[in-house]
């Protein structure tokens, strides 16, 4: 019995550790200005037999836009606002637009991207329950939808990584057992990101 | 009943009658209920359409780049921004920009998968040799794959897991290529289609929407910029713009006809006593015509107040005629309205018979006018009889003199013959050219001037693969199964027409709808393709591409049950399809909408078709016209025999009756002859109001012909006051811009001022001066 009474009154220090330490990787993580990594990208899909992969760039602005420039197998262009999500194939000549809540699951994994990159992590605080974990230089997030939510389909999120602060993996699984892998890379800050941006969210338009 | 009891009463019950009637009346601003008959099952389908069809409770919105203009958003966010706040109108029941399909539509296709193998073709047996060819497995496999990978991934792998082939969808490509050619005509953005849920001529529900959707745009233009314009098209825009313009018309008319009828009242008698009591009577007999119409029909049509207040200046007569008489002869109100009664009551019973005739010759609208016209006629005369000798009791009534009235009298006494040999000779001119009368065989030509809302209306569809409102295939069955056989026809040949560049695009039912007969020929079609080396080649070709065998390697047999069009209509797809499925028709009916075509070529093409026709509003709404104007002349005629067979009654003398009659038929042919030399078109409306003349004609012909103050310097005065009167009233029909009311206005004023001429001239001068 005393035992309990001991871990109740020490409950307070606990969550206040935990909170510290998630506001610690929150801050982290949170990227200030234009920014561009090189991604490699690893998709397990239920209907597809073997892993696909990818790469190519992603770019991230200051004003919260996205864009996931795929390289390889071919040069694919997604791009993610405050408002719309934009997919453009210049191969297959398909140009696709639709609104943030519309644009579907996979695009939605896009905006998903947009708010982890772009640090905003603490915004799906309110319908995912967050866990931060720390063991040595190794550091991850694991974002669980909240089950009293009761949102079907909401993959669970891992954001991780270790010391070095250019470097982060993220991991989003379904429930139906797909995952999405990015491991990614910082390659580039400032301006001229920016620019770069402009222009592909420009191609993606169509504009 | 003593004067002063007769007065009191009037001055309690009149109140009181105007109470009961604001209470019981219920406004109609709905031009449909007004001018389109319901009496046959086309004219029925032709109003339910314009009332509320699905297409004609569409807007259309393009927003654009303001010239010049540099906005903070770009066109497609500002579209998307605009959709989704009108989405939240209450009046608005979908939204969605022109080149995507609506959320619903996606889903609703997703849930034609485990149906796949009996909805994959209109055509399976042509269709089968490429949809099933094994040397395209490994293409169709590899598509599967980049579609799984794309933005578009979740919704191709639900249907994926229960149509491997994805034929599901490819009974939808019709539907793909609409939005693309959407797609390529104005690109992603700015085309917006708002489906409403008032119907399309609630001009009240639609007035305010349309402030509430340029509200809803000003308001988040203002934000970004002000960079953007909107532009709005659509049968509600017409109908609200109409009601607008129909409310001006009617406050218009009845304003000006009811002070110039006054001002013509006090010129001629000098009296605002008179004025007043008289105007109170008539104001007595409008509440009492208005309160049986609202106890008689549901509503009572603002177009019929609106000629019901021209009427009005028609019932100003009765009183009129009286004081006339009381002033010249020096007499009470009361000994002038006993002499002048059988006259009175002969007038007013044959206009009642020609307001009746009007009634019954097709226009829902004027059945009302005919009711109104009945009872405030009765009103008026009773009221002429028994109370206004009490309400002019204190009145002095003087008469003015007419100038010329007289003059014109005495000269066709004096040059009869010369006159008579002239008239004779404009009958035989007139007869000789009846034959180049045109009749008007379209009916646009009577709607609003609205040209500018025309050219907008242009100007906004040029953005929108087109859809025409008012044409479309109708196909009609005594059950659902056998409606969509015929309609699968139908599109088949559609589609063969369409090769031949006859129309652009049409909207069809299949795969939404399909019948158990093509599901059941589908599922034949399949079965037979599934041949065990056409599944091993789709095996391969699904681990060709790195897809998964255990999931997508089993090719399911078809739907143990056809997908049921009952089950279909009680989904949600019954809301994508509502607008072409008719209801109120005997049977089944279906609509096929159609894109841009060549109405010939296309009625040709589908003509001998069981059960299937072009239906065009514009044609149907000639047919009805057509229908009016026979239906008008015949009333004509009969109206003139009835009002004939009651002065004969009255008279028992032939000559008499054609004595009295002669004015006013000699105005009605000497009017058509006018029409026919001038080359104006005549419609039913012109019928109609020559069928009004004649019925205020016929009065003073009886006036004039029982001449019962023996002076018919004294008569024709009289009759010179009313045909002020109805010129006045009627004359203020003319400002109004619903082409209905100019016509009507011509016509009655032509037909009375003629009538009136030629009273002294072809109605033998009676005996005493």
């Amino acid at each position: 019995m005393k035992g309990l009474w001991l871990l109740l009154a020490l409950l307070p220090l606990i969550v206040h550790a935990d909170d510290s330490e998630l506001a610690e990787l929150l801050g982290r993580i949170r990227q200030h200005g234009a920014a561009e990594f090189s991604y490699q990208e690893t998709r397990k899909l239920e209907l597809v037999s073997s892993p696909w992969q990818g790469q190519g760039q992603m770019l991230s602005s200051a004003d919260g836009s996205l864009i996931k420039l795929q390289l390889l197998p071919r040069r694919i262009i997604m791009a993610s606002t405050e408002q719309r999500m934009y997919f453009w194939d210049p191969e297959q000549k398909q140009r696709h637009s639709a609104s943030a809540d519309q644009a579907g699951a996979e695009a939605g994994q896009i905006a998903l991207l947009r708010t982890l990159i772009q640090g905003r992590a603490g915004e799906l605080q309110s319908s995912y329950d967050v866990a931060a974990k720390k063991q040595g230089q190794h550091w991850s997030l694991r974002f669980t939808p909240k089950p009293e939510l009761g949102e079907q389909g909401s993959p669970t999120i891992e954001f991780s990584g270790d010391e070095d602060k250019n470097q982060h993996q993220i991991l989003i699984g379904t429930s139906d057992g797909e995952s999405t892998e990015y491991r990614m890379t910082k390659t580039a800050e400032g301006p001229e990101v920016e620019n770069s941006i402009q222009r592909l969210l420009l191609e993606a338009k169509g504009d | 009943m003593s004067f002063v009891w007769r007065k009191r009463w009037f001055l309690i019950l009149f109140p009181l009658l105007l109470a009961v009637s604001i209470w019981q009346i219920r406004i109609e601003t709905d031009l449909n209920a007004f001018f389109t008959a319901t009496d046959d099952e086309d004219s029925r389908l032709l109003s339910g359409l314009l009332k509320s069809g699905e297409l004609s409770r569409r807007y259309l919105l393009v927003v654009e780049k303001a010239n010049d203009a540099n906005p903070t958003q770009t066109l497609e966010e500002f579209s998307a921004k605009l959709t989704e706040q009108l989405a939240q109108l209450s009046d608005v029941e979908k939204i969605w920009i022109a080149s995507q399909p609506p959320r619903d539509w996606i889903d609703a296709i997703s849930s034609y998968a485990p149906y796949h193998a009996r909805l994959f073709s209109l055509n399976p047996q042509q269709e089968a040799s490429q949809l099933f060819d094994p040397d395209k497995l490994a293409s169709r496999a590899a598509k599967l794959k980049e579609a799984l990978l794309s933005p578009q991934g979740g919704f191709v792998k639900t249907i994926a897991k229960q149509d491997p082939l994805l034929l599901s969808l490819n009974g939808f490509k019709n539907l793909q290529g609409q939005f693309q050619r959407q797609a390529d005509l104005h690109g992603n953005a700015g085309a917006l289609i708002l489906q409403s849920r008032p119907a399309a001529l609630d001009s009240d529900a639609h007035s305010l929407l349309q402030a509430a959707i340029q509200a809803s745009f000003d308001a988040l233009n203002q934000s970004a910029g002000g960079g953007f314009k909107l532009s709005m098209a659509g049968v509600p825009v017409f109908s609200v713009a109409a009601h607008s313009e129909i409310s001006q018309d009617v406050t218009l008319v009845s304003v000006v006809s009811s002070l110039a009828v006054a001002l013509v009242f006090l010129l001629l008698f000098r009296s605002f006593s008179a004025l007043h009591w008289v105007m109170m009577i008539q104001a007595a007999a409008f509440v009492l015509g208005t309160l049986a119409i609202a106890l008689v029909f549901k509503q009572v049509h603002s177009l019929t107040l609106a000629l019901g207040a021209s009427l009005i200046g028609i019932c100003t007569d009765y009183p009129m005629h009286v004081m006339v008489h009381c002033a010249k002869h020096s007499q009470t109100p009361l000994s002038a309205v006993k002499l002048l009664w059988p006259s009175l009551l002969m007038g007013g019973l044959t206009t009642v018979i020609g307001y009746g005739a009007l009634g019954m010759t097709g226009f829902p609208g004027f059945e009302q006018i005919a009711v109104f016209a009945l009872f405030s006629i009765a009103a008026s005369l009773g009221l002429t009889r028994w109370v206004l000798p009490a309400l002019l009791a204190k009145s002095n009534i003087r008469a003015a003199h007419l100038p010329g009235i007289a003059a014109w009298v005495a000269f066709c006494g004096r040059h009869r013959r010369g006159l008579l040999g002239l008239f004779a000779l404009c009958v035989v001119l007139a007869g000789l050219c009846l034959p180049q009368l045109r009749w008007m065989d379209d009916m646009q030509k009577l709607a609003m001037d609205m040209d500018q809302l025309k050219r907008q209306d242009e100007v906004v569809r040029a953005h929108f693969t087109p859809i025409e409102p008012g044409r479309f295939v109708l196909i009609q069955a005594d059950d659902l199964e056998t409606a969509l056989q015929r309609s699968e026809a139908v599109e088949r040949r559609l589609n063969l027409l369409k090769q031949q560049g006859v129309i652009n695009e049409y909207h069809g039912l299949f795969p939404w709808l399909a019948s158990q007969a093509l599901q059941d020929e589908n599922a034949k079609v399949y079965s037979q393709a599934l041949s065990p080396q056409f599944q091993d080649a789709w095996r391969g070709a699904l681990t060709k591409a790195g897809l998964s065998l255990d999931k997508l390697g089993l090719l399911p047999p078809p739907a143990a049950e056809p997908l049921q069009a009952e089950a279909v209509l009680a989904s949600p797809v019954s809301h994508i399809l509502s607008g072409q499925i008719i209801t109120g028709q005997k049977g089944v009916a279906l609509s096929l909408w159609l894109g841009a075509h060549d109405p010939v070529k296309l009625a040709a093409g589908i003509s001998g078709m069981e059960g299937v026709r072009y239906f065009s509003q514009k044609d149907q709404l000639d047919k009805l016209a057509g229908m009016y104007r026979d239906r008008s002349l015949l009333m004509l005629a009969i109206g003139i025999s009835i009002m004939s067979l009651f002065i004969w009654l009255q008279q028992r003398n032939i000559r008499k009756v054609i004595l009295t009659l002669l004015p006013t038929l000699a105005s009605v042919l000497f009017i058509f002859a006018i029409w026919a030399l001038i080359g104006e078109e005549v419609s039913f409306l012109h019928v109609i109001g020559l069928l009004l003349s004649v019925s205020l004609c016929v009065d003073y012909g009886i006036f004039f012909m029982d001449n019962r103050g023996q002076n018919s310097d004294v008569t024709y005065h009289a009759i010179a006051s009313s045909t002020l009167t109805t010129l006045a009233s009627f004359g203020a029909l003319g400002l109004g811009k619903t082409p209905t009311l100019p016509i009507l206005a011509l016509s009655v004023s032509l037909g009375v001022t003629f009538g009136f001429l030629l009273c002294p001239l072809l109605i033998q001068k009676p005996s005493k001066q």
